[in-house]
């Protein structure tokens, strides 16, 4: 059995991802089929930002990840140099 | 086939089908609704593949099974080989 804390955070992260999935899918793929004045559009931004976010919130996983690997890469290539 | 070839050739098929749809001339376009959802589709299984991924790294998390006396009795194993090889003469790292 894997600890308490563990099976917090992964249910967590399941959970999270199925309410994301869900709210993407309804609105990319339901909203163009329910008419324009329909309650439920009130719920969603405006169509660009369906795109928009996902692709910043990528970039910034990319330049993140690029930082890290810097980050690592000067670390050891200073740790390299002191035991030599 | 390697497999990186049959993963492209399958990527290629589904884009062209893709760009045929979305860049269809006016007279060829699908209907306005399904056009609408049509367009951010790469976009949108971008997402849903990213989700599926966070889902499995959650659920598998959450599920694995940890063996706390196997993992106790290892370390005790480590301790004692590392003090028997100190005691022979071999420099260790220290950890």
């Amino acid at each position: 059995m894997a600890t308490a804390t563990d099976q917090l955070v992964g249910f967590g992260l399941v959970a999270f991802s199925l309410v994301l999935f869900v709210y993407y899918t309804l609105w990319i793929i339901v909203l163009p089929f329910i008419d324009s004045d329909h309650g439920i559009h009130q719920y969603f931004l405006p169509r660009e930002y369906a795109v928009i976010i996902p692709v910043a919130a990528g970039l910034l996983l990319l330049l993140f990840i690029g930082v890290f690997i810097m980050f690592v890469m000067w670390k050891s290539r200073k740790h390299a140099k002191k035991s030599d | 086939m390697t497999k990186l070839a049959q993963w492209l050739c399958a990527l290629a098929l589904l884009g062209s089908a893709w760009a045929a749809l979305a860049l269809a001339p006016p007279g060829l376009q699908p209907p306005a609704p399904l056009r609408r959802a049509l367009l951010p589709l790469p976009v949108y299984l971008l997402v849903a593949f990213g989700c599926y991924s966070l889902a499995t790294v959650g659920y598998r998390l959450a599920t694995f099974n940890d063996c706390e006396e196997a993992a106790a009795e290892l370390q005790e194993h480590i301790r004692a080989a590392r003090a028997d090889l100190r005691r022979r003469g071999l420099r260790l790292g220290d950890q």
